[in-house]
């Protein structure tokens, strides 16, 4: 209980501080937080809002999982590889400021109005800080571990699986982190210009329709979706990092 | 028959059944074509009985399917309609005016959905309640909020800003809330006047502290909201299937318009707004927009509507609204 205190406290200020600028404003498009709870019950038991959810969700994994393969191997060779690092990093660096929901139409128009274009989207928001803290952490590795491993006789790849990956796996994790919400986010993003389903159906109409409450309602889920992804990642991590001498808990790097 | 063969031969078979059951399922959706439609919220009543309630309609599912994908707003719709993405979707006039002109998108106007009459709902300007402004000359100087820079709406403001001897360019400041956030920035005072539509002009009414300044009717009495748009090549390769789409738009019109709480009972379920909010305004004389019969298409206000944005330099050419009209295939189709 006294772990969790601590979260509790700051989500009770949260909603403290919710309540006072409903009050404060008295502003339509801004319920209390009484009203969005209450209106959780009716959103969370409507069959065709769950099927949006889990629409949204299969799209944000196939997007997370294929920005996690691509951006640890591309981060991985930016990192081991110095005429990597040269080439493509300026490319990154251009790359990362373009806000990826700005693509949507354009990508619609090449990838159609389907979960193609939506995919990408979240691949695109969610690879950048997985290829950055990939590279940083392929970068950290000492050389002189790496030659020490060469001179035992180690080849390219039981160098990178046994002393590159391993070694980088903190800073990698840090870059999943990251990447997990910003795929959250994009998912959500994904779905404001087009959409058959998702979770976009339950804010964007909500929105279209003035109906606050059920706006604020979709918001609280997304919210408690990145709450309990972030908590699945966390055990996932501590398995994965046992042996490192790192703190529980790594912050999140916002790039 | 050794181990290795009798499962070679099982697995033979099964190959042979899943490629059997896997040919034959999608050979009853390859018979049926199928539209691919862009739609939006709220208001489009005609389709939202045929996404609702499929078995009143003759052809729908029988002789061809609708793919429906929801957007948000008409011009991402108009930009999916260029890329060949979508064959039918919901467009404004405007959107319309620089989709072809802009994109060179060639399409026919098809059915309408909804617009404004003398004694119907239309957008308008409010002021707080108390605000000195009385007058579009009173607006000099002041901010105006708008649903989206480049709005269509913005035609009528326009029209009536230099009716009252204003420059519409240089007198206000024009800036961009949204529908959702309108009546909050008039009521924080971010704006000094601010556009309402339904559904959240019945709530910012239901709340007072705010008047009418002036209604998009006074400027222009009748006006096309939004209508149905299909492509021109996607009509003229098929126009059968084109032909069956638009009947069952002006029937689901038809069926809107006869029965009222059923049309406010599918509207909940597309919008996931509750009935009791709904029927507030919905189809309420003078609370809501007006509907066609058969949604016909007035192509004289087309006609109108494309030379006042000409006028307000909102299009860089005069339009023939006729261009966009086919002869055969347009509602009401019976």
């Amino acid at each position: 209980m006294s772990r969790h205190l601590p979260s509790i406290c700051a989500g009770l200020v949260l909603l403290l501080m919710w309540q006072l600028a409903h009050l404060s404003f008295g502003l339509s498009g801004l319920p209390g937080p009484m009203a969005a709870f209450a209106a959780l019950p009716e959103l969370i038991s409507d069959a065709d809002a769950l099927y949006d959810i889990g629409q949204s969700l299969q799209r944000m994994a196939a997007g997370y999982l294929l920005a996690a393969a691509f951006g640890i191997s591309f981060g991985l060779l930016m990192g081991t590889s110095p005429l990597a690092e040269r080439l493509l990093n300026p490319l990154i660096m251009m790359i990362y400021p373009i806000p990826k929901a700005a693509l949507m139409p354009i990508l619609m128009i090449w990838l159609g109005i389907g979960d193609m274009s939506k995919i990408l989207v979240i691949f695109l928001g969610s690879s950048l800080p997985i290829i950055y803290h990939s590279w940083q952490g392929g970068r950290s590795v000492s050389q002189i571990v790496v030659w020490s491993a060469a001179a035992m006789g180690m080849n390219r790849a039981q160098r990178l699986f046994r002393i590159v990956l391993p070694a980088a796996l903190p800073e990698i994790f840090i870059g999943l982190r990251t990447g997990l919400i910003l795929a959250l986010i994009t998912m959500v993003v994904s779905e404001i210009v087009a959409r058959s389903n998702g979770i976009g159906n339950l804010l964007f109409n909500s929105m279209d329709m003035a109906l606050y409450d059920r706006m604020f309602a979709a918001i609280i889920i997304i919210a408690a979706m990145g709450y309990a992804l972030d908590l699945i990642f966390e055990a996932i991590r501590r398995r994965f990092l046992r042996w490192s001498d790192q703190q529980d808990q790594i912050q999140v790097a916002v790039g | 028959m050794t181990i290795r063969s009798t499962r070679l031969h099982k697995g033979a078979i099964l190959a042979a059944a899943l490629a059997s059951l896997v040919h034959a399922m999608p050979a009853q959706a390859e018979d049926i074509p199928t539209i691919r439609v862009g739609w939006t919220m709220p208001g489009e009543d005609s389709k939202y009985w045929m996404m609702k309630r499929p078995e009143k309609f003759e052809a729908l599912g029988k002789t061809y399917n609708v793919e429906w994908v929801q957007f948000q707003g008409t011009a991402p719709m108009v930009q999916a309609m260029i890329a060949g993405a979508l064959d039918c979707s919901t467009q404004g006039a405007l959107s319309l005016a620089n989709g072809h002109l802009q994109g060179g998108l060639n399409s026919y106007v098809v059915a309408s959905h909804l617009g404004t009459a003398p004694d119907s709902f239309s957008p308008y300007w409010a002021v707080a309640e108390d605000s000195e402004v009385k007058t579009g000359a009173d607006l000099k100087g002041k901010t105006v909020g708008i649903n989206v820079l480049g709005s269509g709406l913005y035609g009528q403001l326009y029209l009536y800003l230099k009716a009252a001897g204003l420059d519409p360019q240089k007198d206000i400041k024009l800036v961009e809330t949204g529908f959702p956030g309108s009546e909050d920035a008039l009521r924080a005072a971010r704006v000094d006047a601010a556009v309402m539509n339904q559904p959240f002009a019945a709530k910012a009414e239901a709340k007072g502290g705010i008047r009418k300044l002036f209604t998009i009717n006074d400027v222009t009495p009748n006006s096309l909201q939004i209508f149905e748009v299909c492509r021109k090549d996607f009509v003229d390769e098929n126009p059968e299937l084109a032909a069956n789409y638009v009947r069952d738009l002006t029937r689901g019109m038809d069926m809107a318009l006869a029965d009222r709480a059923e049309s406010i009972k599918v509207a909940s379920e597309v919008t996931k707004a509750p009935a009791e909010v709904l029927d507030g305004f919905y189809m309420k004389d003078g609370q809501d927009f007006e509907r066609a019969p058969g949604a016909a298409v007035d192509f004289k206000v087309l006609q109108a509507m494309l030379d006042l944005y000409h006028d307000a330099g909102m299009i860089p050419a005069k339009l023939d609204a006729e261009s966009f009209h086919h002869a055969q295939i347009a509602a009401p189709l019976n």
